[in-house]
């Protein structure tokens, strides 16, 4: 289980920033600093898949980089299986999986040889690592590939890649930001696959996403942003009550409204 | 660390672009100049040897010793073309319109002013802008022989004997007691030189790969994952500066060995008399002092190019960056090749010049040993403050996330 309470997280004006701005003033700014997250809680429990939703610029890839240990937060805790992960930073790197759209992987390096040097780089053993690569290529169907250099690759086969980097260490939690964005439909089909693989597994996975669609295939909870600050953590049931419909996209923009009138 | 650093090799390896400046550009870069000093050297020689320039003069017969002099000296031949000069002005114009190489103006009363014991001016045409401004030295020369001979005869019917004049002409003579034998010679005069071409394939060694390890890593979209990885900032940037380390030491050793084959080269087959008189007495151990020198260099280097590829957001942006380093390297080096710059206890202190000074000292063989453990001392300082830095660096989010 991940446990997120009262994030807030700020970062210093650029020099440029400060002289470009506009009389549209967003809340989040001050005179030295932008207010990225201000007061973010969730929680996403064992077999469970947690959307994380908001519009462009809401907090969603600064909030995820706090879980993934890459930003410290200002102010809040994070807690997986109990351990506080903002103390413990390295103890959260073992238990933790990330993949974002924008992930990339190693030109020069084969398939095989990015999945294991992540794998040695969580501290696995030669062989596990052997048996580990061996039973994710199985599962995503990538011995056909694994000796070709990344940089020959196609975005399919790129992802699945990916995809075998992030979870080579038996991680608790994945975390997982715009997965499928910029990708054709085999790919993201492929994704969606590999989130349902994980639930079954009983691993929570976080994802934040603009397609309401795969929030409806997927989830089981939601979390909204508006402007750094959590405006609904609710069951997906919930999120759909809200909208008072089955269209996701209402509930959606009625908390969006609903958070700004706040 | 280990890990990343066999990672990092292996990328490094399989990068032709990398493997071209930190390899073949070190092992070419000796043959190549030694190539191109003994081809100018000879070619310059065989030209100043074989070339013939075209003259004219005008009021010869006044000086006529002189004239036969220049007639018969083999770099001139007398113009024999239809045009006659009489003044400056038209041998100016025939020089400029190339119908000669170079005009000798006598005045009329050349002979007359010689005899009288006054000084006669004679002009020399030529155009100094060309590669052949040795034609006012030779004539130069042939009219000193000339006037010396004038002097010589004119002071003998004076009653002056030949010893005499030279007392007269020369009351003090100064004579030159070298210490510096050939080595320290010549030593002095191109052992600027090497630091100038070494220091810079060592920063080479590093800047390169630096801009992959660092930038490359953000514009791919690894660093990210690399990051939450649950090795340590510090493992991480001593994995990467240890590959930049090995990568630097790599060209610094084979410019090193390429340097000592191609001097031995150099010296058994070509007969490339400064290279011989400069590098003959060089041994295997100031060859290999010389690396071991340039070693803490190799990580001042790594540690540099690594924070700085990994301020910047992209592969671009990083090599903008790189272009200022590799200045800032060559200034030191020049203020080791300004005169009465010497290496001194003060000197060793001042990174990359300490090493480019001494460099020059082992080549002119006058090399302080204790000195060098100061470099070395204080060159690993230095570069252990910037691996400091580097690693605190790799810590500050506003840098990784910028």
């Amino acid at each position: 289980m991940i446990e997120v309470a009262g994030l807030k997280k700020k970062f210093k004006l650029t020099k440029d920033h400060k002289k470009n701005k506009t009389d549209n003033i967003d809340p989040r700014e001050d005179k030295e600093f932008f207010h990225s997250v201000r007061d973010v809680s969730f929680q996403c429990n064992k077999g469970e898949v947690l959307g994380l939703l908001g519009p462009n610029g809401a907090g969603k890839t600064t909030t995820l980089r706090m879980i993934s240990t890459a930003l410290k937060p200002d102010e809040g805790s994070i807690t997986i299986s109990g351990h506080d992960i903002v103390k413990k930073p390295l103890v959260g790197r073992k238990s933790i999986g990330f993949l974002s759209g924008s992930t990339g992987l190693y030109g020069r390096l084969t398939v095989k040889e990015n999945v294991e040097y992540f794998a040695r780089l969580h501290g696995m053993s030669k062989k596990a690592v052997a048996a580990r690569c061996d039973e994710l290529f199985t599962l995503l169907d990538m011995h056909n590939f694994i000796d070709k250099r990344a940089e020959n690759l196609s975005t399919g086969m790129k992802q699945k890649a990916n995809i075998a980097r992030a979870v080579v260490h038996h991680p608790d939690v994945v975390i997982l930001d715009e997965p499928t964005t910029g990708l054709d439909i085999m790919t993201t089909q492929t994704v969606i696959n590999f989130i349902r693989g994980l639930k079954e597994q009983g691993t929570p996975v976080i994802f934040s996403t603009h397609h309401l669609d795969e929030v409806a295939l997927l989830c089981d909870r939601v979390a909204v942003i508006n402007q750094g600050i959590s405006c609904f953590d609710g069951t997906l049931d919930e999120f759909k009550q809200t909208g008072q419909s089955e269209e996701l996209n209402q509930a959606f923009m009625n908390i969006l409204t609903e958070s700004r009138n706040v | 660390m280990f890990e990343v650093f066999k990672k990092e090799l292996r990328e490094l390896l399989r990068d032709r672009k990398t493997l071209i400046f930190v390899v073949a550009l070190p092992v070419a870069v000796f043959p190549l100049l030694f190539a191109i000093m003994a081809f100018i050297s000879s070619q310059a020689a065989l030209e100043a040897e074989q070339e013939v320039h075209t003259y004219a003069i005008i009021n010869g017969n006044y000086a006529q010793e002189f004239t036969d002099k220049v007639f018969y000296h083999k770099s001139f031949a007398l113009y024999k073309g239809d045009e006659t000069f009489n003044t400056v002005e038209e041998l100016t114009k025939a020089v400029k319109a190339g119908t000669i190489d170079m005009g000798i103006y006598l005045p009329s009363d050349a002979k007359q002013t010689l005899d009288d014991a006054k000084q006669s001016e004679w002009q020399v045409v030529y155009n100094d802008a060309k590669a052949i401004n040795f034609l006012f030295d030779r004539v130069k020369e042939l009219a000193k022989e000339y006037g010396d001979k004038l002097r010589t005869t004119k002071l003998l019917s004076f009653g002056v004997s030949e010893q005499q004049q030279a007392a007269i002409i020369e009351p003090i003579k100064v004579v030159k007691v070298d210490t510096a034998d050939k080595r320290e010679n010549l030593g002095e005069k191109i052992g600027g030189f090497i630091p100038y071409l070494l220091i810079p394939l060592v920063l080479m060694g590093a800047t390169y790969p630096a801009i992959d390890l660092g930038a490359g890593e953000k514009e791919r979209g690894t660093l990210e994952t690399l990051l939450l990885t649950p090795i340590t900032r510090t493992q991480l940037v001593l994995g990467k500066f240890v590959t930049l380390l090995a990568s630097s030491i790599a060209t610094t050793t084979i410019t090193v060995l390429s340097m000592g084959v191609w001097i031995s080269v150099a010296i058994a087959f070509v007969d490339l008399a400064v290279v011989k008189n400069a590098f003959s007495s060089l041994t295997v151990l100031d060859l290999g002092l010389i690396f071991v020198l340039l070693l803490p260099i190799a990580a001042i280097f790594s540690s540099l190019a690594l924070a700085i590829s990994i301020y910047a957001r992209t592969f671009k942006e990083a090599q903008n960056y790189m272009a200022p380093l590799s200045m800032g390297v060559i200034f030191p080096i020049m203020v080791a090749l300004m005169p009465n710059v010497e290496l001194t206890s003060k000197t060793a202190f001042i990174p990359v010049t300490n090493v480019a000074l001494a460099i020059k000292e082992i080549i002119k063989g006058t090399v302080d040993y204790t000195l060098v453990g100061l470099i070395f001392l204080a060159t690993v300082i230095v570069a252990g403050a910037l691996l400091a830095f580097c690693v605190k660096w790799f810590n500050k989010e506003d840098v990784l996330f910028r």
